[in-house]
């Protein structure tokens, strides 16, 4: 990755369109670069893919895929509903994950799955559950302003957040307090009389046997002050003046750089303010995302393998690359092991992610996952054949499926004192090469570098 | 002497002697902080939790055997005078608790008396939250005391996990944490690396990368990995070393105990351990009718499983490193119930075990005829021990950790 370090504080620069040039060449590490963030890791043929199409084009595929994607979501939506447990939908939730035709609206559903972060422990409702991740994924590439609505008034967020009966005599502050504190405009934009102003806008709704109702004797149609606007407000109200303060949409954009971009160190408000300015004029999240993905900054050394993946992102990583679907109900109990338990996210500030992902005993887990995933037997039994893989992608030898199997999950970036030492070249005459090249891949998959996307 | 004048003996005394204000201990917290890299300081202390889940009889457990109330309020459950195991002439430990009366007489055990907080809640959900969030006042807190105690000491260099759940049931509450991972594990095993897929025995791991100056996440990722190897290893040479020589009784709470023993001593850095008897759902303390046999055998996993414990880390003079405390989400009420039983209550006492304890009976019994709701007041916060094992145990900063700053109390040795 060439640097252009001078340029990269330069807003306009930083954000223009990404176009390869023998400097920054379209190349395996930055195909393999584009599907970490913007999917769940990348198949050999997407890959290749990828690689004839250039980056704008594999982009619009990404943003825009082809296939029967409403299709697609309806039938995982009636699998959904269908079941009777948490347990079950963070199978699903997974399963989809990779199988999707869009995996981008995966990957942004999880994004304001940490974002607008509900707990089904607390919740207790899988239905409501079901409903407010369907939400997420409705406007997971679509309006900021549709998905705060839907927010503000969605069943299990205001159990969630101890808003279930909103009276008004008695507001409940704990939901306007999280709503502009964390959902919003961040911690210090807001003062104690504008959270009890816009809990006492709040009142009237309840939630009555899992259904939201509002009854208006027990709204406060009295004269509020928020955020420096007076009126009779109601809630739709203050999520309309929560959308019009700066802040909202800077927090946004900050968010959805260490998502999609670097979380190594804070950006430059010279970088984030275009965009943020730009996105508070429409909320729309896919020209925002869309900005980001095709950026020369996210093309650049400073977001290459500059986030850590999250253990859902390590493992579908690994599912991806090797072609096939595993058993996701053993996955989310391990995945839960390794902190991301779906639909449980700890608090509601998401999982803090990063490298807080990483301790010894995370990269412990993480490796006993790897080795469980590609045994061949076991809970995730005989699903993930890397040997299979390569022969079916060209590979008749050992040393040559050592070669693809680190394109595949490294695109062949390795510092060369590492390369030596892998295990060594697999023969043919060996009686199971198969179980070589499963510990070849493991080895691959268990080291430092895979674990950054 | 009449009960109530000595009642009122033991509290004054109490108040004066045992309860005064402890200095802040020494600030293991900056040396955490600043070591960086380095080797781990082995005098780093170890906080082991045992839940009691259900809510524990405290005055089945602790018995004032002399006391006539205590006689007239439990017709069917009481515990005879010449069975308990005598502490003084007012209280002895529950016949089946041999274990935690030697443990006593050694000097390894201390009884924190009548520990609540105020308007405390009877229902074992709420109860319970309010023990693992620390915060009975703010319904709302989303994280729990250790798990906020494990935030409060994190640093980007840190690469050992500082807090683990050991035990089948989901992991308490009390372990939530805002940013730390903090893992459920069930035996040692879990933290130890597999071998790789297709070999039996774990190989000659791969070199890693040099250390990439500009890329912090790398080279924390390469830093985690290799300790990760090296802890892996540690574990497994406990293991092997101490498979056949550790003495436990077969109760699952000594399992659990001795697996917190291994880790330990295979120094891997954890400094909190989060343990667990009674079951998951409401918990075996939770007696409403036929109290006498389960309690008696509960009390006994307890007591031997502790004493066992206790054991293992003397031999290896490991003990004076490690604190363990009992919670329970309440005591119980002081009236049976007529079903045999005993309803929810209040004030019970605390369990204290390890080699740095400064008394053996801490504060006074409470009445058993001034009551709050049939159950006994408490006079001791039970944030007031959390504050204590925060500061002069850990070398956290209880401040941060409970918001406020709580009296702390004179029971270590340190």
């Amino acid at each position: 990755m060439a640097e252009q370090t001078e340029k990269l504080t330069d807003p306009r620069w930083a954000w223009a369109a990404y176009e390869p040039d023998a400097d920054r060449p379209w190349n395996l590490a930055r195909a393999g670069h584009l599907y970490r963030r913007a999917a769940f890791g990348a198949s050999w043929d997407q890959l290749q893919q990828a690689l004839a199409d250039g980056p704008q084009r594999t982009i619009d595929m990404l943003l825009q895929p082809q296939g029967d994607i409403a299709g697609f979501n309806r039938t995982y939506d009636e699998y959904e509903v269908a079941t009777g447990s948490v347990d079950q939908l963070r199978a699903w939730w997974l399963r989809r994950m990779i199988q999707t035709p869009h995996p981008l609206q995966e990957k942004m559903t999880l994004f304001w799955h940490g974002y607008f972060a509900t707990n089904a422990e607390k919740v207790k409702n899988t239905q409501l559950m079901q409903q407010h991740v369907r939400l997420l994924r409705s406007q997971a590439l679509g309006s900021f302003r549709i998905l705060l609505e839907g927010i503000s008034q969605d069943p299990a967020v205001l159990i969630w957040l101890d808003a279930e009966a909103n009276r008004k005599a008695q507001p409940s502050e704990y939901l306007a307090r999280v709503l502009m504190k964390t959902f919003t405009l961040g911690p210090n934009h807001c003062t104690e009389d504008d959270i009890r102003d816009a809990s006492r806008a709040f009142t009237g709704w309840f939630v009555l046997r899992s259904k939201l109702r509002y009854i208006p004797r027990e709204h406060d149609d009295g004269e509020k002050q928020i955020l420096g606007q007076q009126g009779n407000f109601a809630r739709d109200d203050v999520t309309r003046i929560i959308l019009e303060q700066p802040a909202t949409s800077r927090r946004l954009v900050h968010k959805l750089y260490r998502w999609l971009i670097s979380e190594t160190e804070q950006p430059d408000e010279a970088l984030i303010s275009p965009l943020a300015e730009s996105f508070a004029k429409d909320y729309d999240v896919q020209k925002l995302v869309e900005t980001m993905l095709r950026s020369n900054l996210f093309f650049s050394a400073a977001a290459y393998r500059r986030r850590i993946k999250s253990p859902a992102e390590f493992a579908i990583g690994i599912v991806k690359a090797l072609e096939e679907t595993v058993s996701t109900t053993q996955l989310a109990n391990d995945l839960a092991d390794l902190g991301q338990n779906l639909y449980n996210p700890p608090t509601v500030k998401g999982w803090a992610g990063g490298q807080h992902w990483i301790n010894s005993t995370a990269i412990v887990a993480r490796q006993n996952l790897a080795s469980a995933l590609l045994q061949g037997s076991g809970p995730y039994d005989n699903k993930l054949n890397p040997w299979a893989v390569a022969q079916k992608h060209g590979c008749a030898t050992g040393e040559s499926a050592r070669g693809f199997l680190l394109d595949l999950f490294l695109q062949g970036d390795l510092n060369s004192d590492v390369y030596i030492t892998l295990p060594n070249t697999p023969r043919e005459q060996d009686n199971d090469l198969g179980g070589r090249i499963r510990s070849l891949a493991y080895a691959i998959v268990t080291l430092p570098e895979f674990h950054l996307a | 002497m009449s009960y109530t004048r000595r009642n009122f003996l033991k509290a004054a005394l109490g108040a004066s002697t045992m309860l005064s204000l402890a200095s802040p201990g020494p600030n293991l917290l900056v040396r955490a902080a600043t070591a960086g890299t380095a080797r781990r300081d082995d005098r780093d202390t170890v906080l082991v939790v045992v839940q009691l889940s259900g809510g524990n009889d405290g005055l089945n457990t602790v018995v004032p055997y002399d006391d006539d109330e205590y006689a007239r309020n439990r017709p069917t459950l009481r515990l005879q005078p010449k069975d308990v195991h005598k502490i003084d002439s007012y209280l002895g430990f529950h016949p089946r608790m041999e274990g935690f009366l030697r443990l006593y007489k050694e000097g390894h055990l201390s009884i924190v008396q009548g520990v609540g907080y105020p308007n405390s809640d009877r229902s074992h959900d709420v109860a319970m939250r309010h023990w693992h969030t620390a915060k009975p006042e703010d319904p709302n807190c989303q994280t729990g005391w250790l798990g906020r105690a494990a935030d409060s000491v994190w640093h980007t260099k840190q690469k050992d996990t500082p807090a683990v759940f050991v035990g089948p049931i989901v992991q308490p509450f009390g372990l939530r944490a805002e940013h730390v991972i903090i893992p459920s594990i069930q035996s040692s095993d879990d933290l130890t690396i597999d071998p790789a897929p297709g070999e039996s025995q774990p190989k000659q791991a791969v070199e890693l990368s040099r250390a990439d100056k500009d890329n912090p996440l790398l080279n924390h990722l390469r830093d985690c990995t290799a300790n990760a190897r090296a802890n892996s290893r540690r574990i497994e040479a406990v293991a092997r070393a101490s498979a056949n020589k550790a003495e436990y009784p077969a109760f699952r709470l000594a399992e659990t105990l001795h697996t917190v023993a291994r880790l330990i001593r295979a120094d891997i850095g954890i400094r909190i351990f989060f343990t667990e008897l009674g079951g998951g759902g409401i918990g075996g303390f939770d007696n409403h009718a036929n109290q006498l046999g389960n309690h008696c055998s509960l009390l006994h996993h307890l007591s031997e499983s502790l004493a066992a414990f206790v054991d293992d880390l003397k031999k290896d003079k490991l003990l004076d490193r490690v604190l363990l405390m009992t919670i329970s989400e309440f005591g119980r009420t002081v009236k049976e119930n007529g079903r045999r039983g005993t309803g929810h209550g209040a004030a019970a006492p605390v369990f204290l075990a390890g080699g740095k304890l400064k008394s053996g009976l801490i504060g006074s019994h409470p009445s058993l005829t001034d009551l709050d709701n049939d159950a006994m007041k408490f006079h001791t916060d039970f944030r007031r021990i959390y504050a204590t094992v925060l500061d002069r145990w850990l070398g956290f900063n209880s401040r941060t950790v409970l918001d406020r700053q709580f009296e702390l109390l004179d029971i270590l040795n340190v």
